[in-house]
């Protein structure tokens, strides 16, 4: 046989079971995707395909100004796994070489451990082959987590180090506690505020995906899950100003702690938008904190007390169009009522005062009086149809859920007691939300407008809803205009000669209504026990904000009488004061005269050419120092002209025509000691200028 | 452009052009194949994704240089040195074994000093046993076999490869089926390769017995665990790392379908642990689905039918026995590493040559293919054997 064909013989056969054996490899691989193919698809989806919801970004709450109110921010606990130092003996090196500095740092970082106890935490981990562990629970930022990554052992990473790095999202208030009742929160089980109400907006929509495990433990969405990506939450633009939400925390936490009360709210609404631009709420604690853990403006219903005097005043103006000078005798300022006795809290009672007297000084007998005498038996219904017609019986449908309905309990047939005792805030329930919501309609020429706490959302620069558009505003009046107009004399007159006369002030008027009420505990009036308000608006002749403070059983006071205005009033005093100071707006023209340069520097002025440059640009002048440092202001005819002002180093200098600070900069910049009597421009100064500053310790400036 | 490019191949790559087109396309799906497969290392190791396509990609192009150097080499000179190969191999594995780097556990590479690059001494061995074994049995092809001439062939076979299994089992196991194989085609009496299978079997139970070499265990518990699986249990002892691997290989290809998920969309990639090497098959067909796998699995059975044409057309037996020998020992290896990744063997840890990621493996699978490539030009018509 040939030789050659034998080996190509054999070679063919070997190629043949070759052949076989490539066979058996496509068999494999038809069984395996085939006949087995869904057991290993299932298995592999198993350990490798889950499906996970990826969270949205929380939107952000911002204040009027943009100021942030809450916010989401990242957050990282410190956690390890211990087997990844002993998996091989590189990392067991890391480990061995750096545990002790590591355990220093920590130490240094955290101060709540010794250097040594981090070690035997984290020893002990090893030991027991614990495959996690949380080093500290406190929740650190990124900028910690950047230091962190250069520790020793850490600097390794996840896989040689063992070191994770756990993030968290944390709801973040930049302002701390401020406002943080009407803010709210979201924690497990209990939400509350705006956090709440919005809660479906600010939450966007977690993304939901299928996901596939890749190396180191990540996982990655699977191709064609464009429909799981998350939406981010909306952005919620509030109407809150952080400057007057900060006055009236302050003032009612100090109002409370002067009275040891138990708890106290204030609103402060835009009259002419309904904005709400504070919303305190503060409840004791321990006797001796104040904090904001219940939303009391929107959510306590009380009997309002003498605040719903001004209901039943506008109500009785509208059905007789009485005078404010109509005469109504209170006589000795008690009188029964059916079996129930109705006192005035003065001791001897008014006699015989007019309407706008009986309203001034809160007489629970003279209201009763003209209540029963134009709404007297038949009428009664009348007086309810007023209330509703004043929106005083239906819910505010308020941003901050729940929508509290308000309680006007309407007298059963043959009780006499029930009309006069609802017309001086008994036997109802408002909030004080509510009540302000009524005065402010007064105060907005009797338009009833909605008060609003959400001006709109957006997410990034796209408006989303702007719930100006969906704001209940009636234009129809809640009552005329002459009742408007006596109602608001009586409301001023409150201030100006009534009970609460002791926030009267001469810079603006403020026109309102204090409250005292007795409390009904277990369906009981208690005596000892008071409610006190007070709900107002100012400047009383065009009303720009409308307040209402409500301070809860104050202790420690001398006369009822005066509960109210003595704690609830100058809360509202000092917030419509600090209002005043920052609305340039309200400020009573002072008759500025027009530019003429004659009246500038007609005395010698001397300050800096940065100052002067900022006047001048303001003022559109177009002369302008040329020089820098400081200059002499000097008039010239028509125009203004600026010379270099000397200051030679250790001589004194000339400060006459210096304002106060530019003075006090310059002489103390040489170590002088400064004192100064008068107000104005430098005139004169203890020293004579150009004498040497070593031989003087201190100077007087006489200023005018 | 074109013209030169053409003129250029005209003048320089001799032999078989369709084996320069099959190694040709070989490369360029092992770029993209292992390219993908390393993205769990590259996200592991922080380092940039494209170092290892770099890596690779170089060590693809030095072992085509190598191939294209070899290539140009008279094969016939391989008979005198083949022999100096043995020996020099013999030594490097029991240096090896002694004093070798160790990767995975494994201690089979030899550091290069100088150069700083870790080889195989088993490949050098792999090739030397496969050349000399050629040249001896070319010689006797026109006398009657007799016993004594045979023994040389048989010692340093068993030699050679019980220095191998010393370290690495199934590579000795690969290499001793190729020679048998090249003994049949070299036409030796059936007798004779009795006292072969008789002699590796002593070899082999001394190795066992005595419990020489590093990763006789390995071995023995991979076929445990192999049969056990057959036989649809497994014991909670059996290697469960392999097992680990198997599933991970079935999930990839159960999941590659018909057309696959396409290339860099492989899952599996990230668990496998040797998803670049002794499993890229499994990525193949989890990326290029049943047609990838098919293409590569025709594609080595087209280079054997080539080396085998080698055959038909050296007009000496030393060429075709070296090119038969040379290409089965490849396709052999190929075939093993698929039957792994698809069940059908125990796992040999064989790299897929020409696609896996290797370092000097790839040299060596190129001086291999140069060689047959340099068998297949000599068409002498004057043929010796007729």
């Amino acid at each position: 046989m040939n030789i050659k064909k034998d080996i190509v013989v054999r070679v063919r056969i070997m190629f043949l079971m070759m052949l076989l054996f490539a066979l058996a490899i496509v068999g494999r691989i038809v069984i395996l995707q085939t006949i087995d193919g869904d057991k290993w698809r299932k298995k592999a989806s198993l350990s490798y395909v889950k499906e996970r919801t990826v969270d949205a970004v929380r939107g952000n709450i911002y204040a009027d100004d943009g100021s942030l109110l809450a916010t989401s921010l990242p957050k990282y606990r410190l956690g390890f796994d211990p087997l990844v130092t002993m998996r091989n003996p590189l990392n067991v090196k890391i480990y061995d070489e750096g545990i002790d500095s590591l355990c220093m740092m920590l130490s240094n970082f955290y101060q709540d451990k010794s250097a040594k106890e981090y070690f035997y935490q984290i020893d002990f981990a090893r030991r027991a082959r614990v495959n996690y562990i949380m080093i500290n629970n406190k929740l650190i930022d990124y900028q910690a987590v950047k230091d962190m990554r250069k520790w020793p052992i850490f600097r390794f990473g996840k896989f040689k180090g063992g070191v994770v790095f756990e993030k968290v999202t944390k709801r973040y208030n930049p302002f701390g506690s401020m406002a943080s009742r009407a803010i709210g929160y979201k924690k497990d089980h209990e939400q509350v505020g705006l956090e709440n109400s919005f809660d479906k907006e600010l939450a966007g929509k977690a993304g939901k995906g299928i996901f596939e495990k890749i190396a180191g433990g990540s996982w990655r969405p699977i191709e064609g899950g464009e429909a799981s990506i998350p939406v981010p939450g909306v952005d919620v633009y509030t109407t809150l100003n952080v400057n007057i939400q900060d006055v009236a925390e302050t003032s009612l936490r100090n109002a409370l702690k002067r009275y040891n009360a138990e708890k106290g709210c204030v609103i402060v609404m835009e009259v002419a938008t309904g904005e709400i631009k504070a919303m305190a709420n503060l409840t004791n604690v321990n006797d001796t904190n104040y904090v904001e853990n219940y939303n009391h403006a929107v959510l306590s219903r009380t009997d309002p007390g003498s605040v719903f005097k001004l209901a039943s005043m506008v109500a009785i103006m509208e059905e007789a169009n009485i005078a404010n000078d109509e005469w109504v005798n209170t006589g000795n300022g008690s009188m029964m009522i059916g079996s129930k006795k109705l006192e005035d809290s003065g001791p001897h009672g008014y006699g015989t005062i007019t309407a706008q007297q009986v309203f001034e000084h809160s007489s629970n007998v003279g209201i009763a009086k003209l209540m029963l005498k134009y709404f007297g038996e038949k009428k009664q219904q009348a007086y309810y149809d007023y209330l509703h017609k004043f929106h005083l019986d239906q819910p505010l449908e308020f941003q901050i859920k729940p929508d509290v309905r308000p309680i006007i309990n309407r007298p059963k047939s043959g009780d006499p007691t029930a009309l006069p005792w609802n017309s001086i805030g008994y036997g109802t329930g408002l909030t004080p939300l509510q009540m302000l919501t009524f005065y402010n309609a007064i105060a907005n020429n009797g338009k009833w407008i909605q008060p609003i706490i959400v001006k709109h959302t957006q997410i990034a620069d796209k408006l989303e809803t702007d719930y100006k558009l969906t704001q209940k505003v009636y234009e129809e009046p809640i009552c005329s205009e002459t009742t408007l107009e006596k109602v608001k004399q009586m409301l001023i007159g409150v201030v100006e000669r009534g009970t609460a006369s002791n926030i009267k002030n001469p810079l603006y008027k403020i026109a309102g209504k204090t409250g005292t009420s007795q409390k009904l505990i277990n369906g009981k009036y208690q005596p000892g026990r008071y409610y006190t308000s007070f709900i107002g608006f100012f400047p009383a002749e065009a009303p720009k904000y409308s307040i209402a403070v409500m301070i809860d059983n104050p202790r420690g006071m001398q006369r009822e009488a005066l509960f109210a205005a003595e704690a609830s009033a100058p809360v509202f005093k000092e917030v419509a004061d600090k209002i005043y100071a920052c609305d340039i707006q309200m400020h009573k023209s002072l008759g500025a005269s027009h530019y003429d340069p004659r009246y500038f520097a007609t005395t010698k002025l001397v300050a800096h050419t940065s100052d002067l440059k900022a006047i001048t640009d303001e003022f559109e002048i177009e002369v302008n120092p040329e020089h820098e440092g400081w200059a002499l202001v000097k008039k010239n005819d028509e125009y203004l002209d600026y010379k270099v002002y000397k200051n030679p180093k250790n001589k004194i200098p000339d400060t006459r025509g210096m304002s106060l600070r530019d003075a006090l900069f310059i002489l103390e910049n040489k170590g002088l000691k400064v004192s100064y009597r008068g107000i104005g421009k430098v005139v004169s100064q203890s020293i004579t200028p150009g004498s040497s500053v070593n031989s003087h310790k201190s100077i007087m400036l006489t200023l005018r | 452009m074109m013209v030169t490019i053409s003129t250029w191949i005209k003048e320089n790559l001799k032999g078989d052009y369709q084996i320069w087109t099959l190694v040709a396309a070989f490369s360029l799906i092992s770029i993209v194949v292992v390219f993908s497969a390393t993205g769990k290392m590259a996200i592991m190791s922080n380092g940039g994704t494209l170092s290892f396509l770099f890596k690779h990609s170089s060590l693809v192009i030095m072992g085509l240089v190598t191939m294209y150097f070899f290539h140009q080499i008279d094969y016939h000179k391989y008979a005198q040195y083949s022999n100096v190969g043995v020996i020099l191999s013999i030594v490097l594995l029991i240096y090896t074994y002694k004093y070798g780097v160790s990767i995975n556990d494994a201690r089979r590479w030899l550091r290069l000093p100088l150069i700083g690059m870790t080889f195989m001494p088993s490949d050098l061995a792999k090739l030397s046993l496969i050349s000399n074994l050629a040249a001896m049995l070319a010689k006797r092809q026109h006398v009657q076999y007799a016993i004594q001439e045979l023994w040389p062939m048989i010692v340093k076979i068993i030699l050679i490869c019980a220095c191998i299994a010393l370290t690495n089992v199934s590579t000795a196991v690969l290499l001793f089926l190729t020679c048998f194989l090249l003994m049949y085609f070299g036409r030796v009496p059936t007798e004779y390769l009795a006292v072969l299978i008789a002699g590796i079997f002593l070899a082999a139970s001394l190795l066992v017995m005595t419990g020489t070499g590093s990763r006789i265990k390995t071995a023995r518990s991979r076929i445990t665990n192999y049969i056990q699986g057959i036989k649809g249990k497994k014991e909670k002892d059996a290697d469960k790392q392999s097992s680990y691997q198997i599933d991970r290989s079935f999930y990839a290809i159960a999941n590659g379908g018909l057309f696959g998920k396409g290339p860099g969309r492989s899952q599996q990639r990230y668990f496998l642990s040797q998803a670049d090497s002794d499993f890229v098959y499994a990525i193949i067909i989890e990326e290029w689905g049943f047609i990838g796998g098919f293409t590569v699995l025709c594609m080595y059975l087209w280079l054997l039918y080539r080396g085998m044409k080698a055959v038909d057309s050296s007009g000496r037996a030393f060429g075709g026995l070296l090119s038969a020998g040379l290409t089965f020992s490849l396709v052999i290896q190929a075939l093993v590493n698929m039957g792994v990744a698809t069940g059908l063997g125990p796992v040999t840890g064989q790299p897929l040559p020409m696609l896996s990621m290797g370092g000097s493996s790839l040299i060596f699978t190129g001086m291999t293919v140069g060689i047959i490539i340099a068998v297949s030009r000599d068409k002498v018509e004057d043929s010796v054997l007729a």
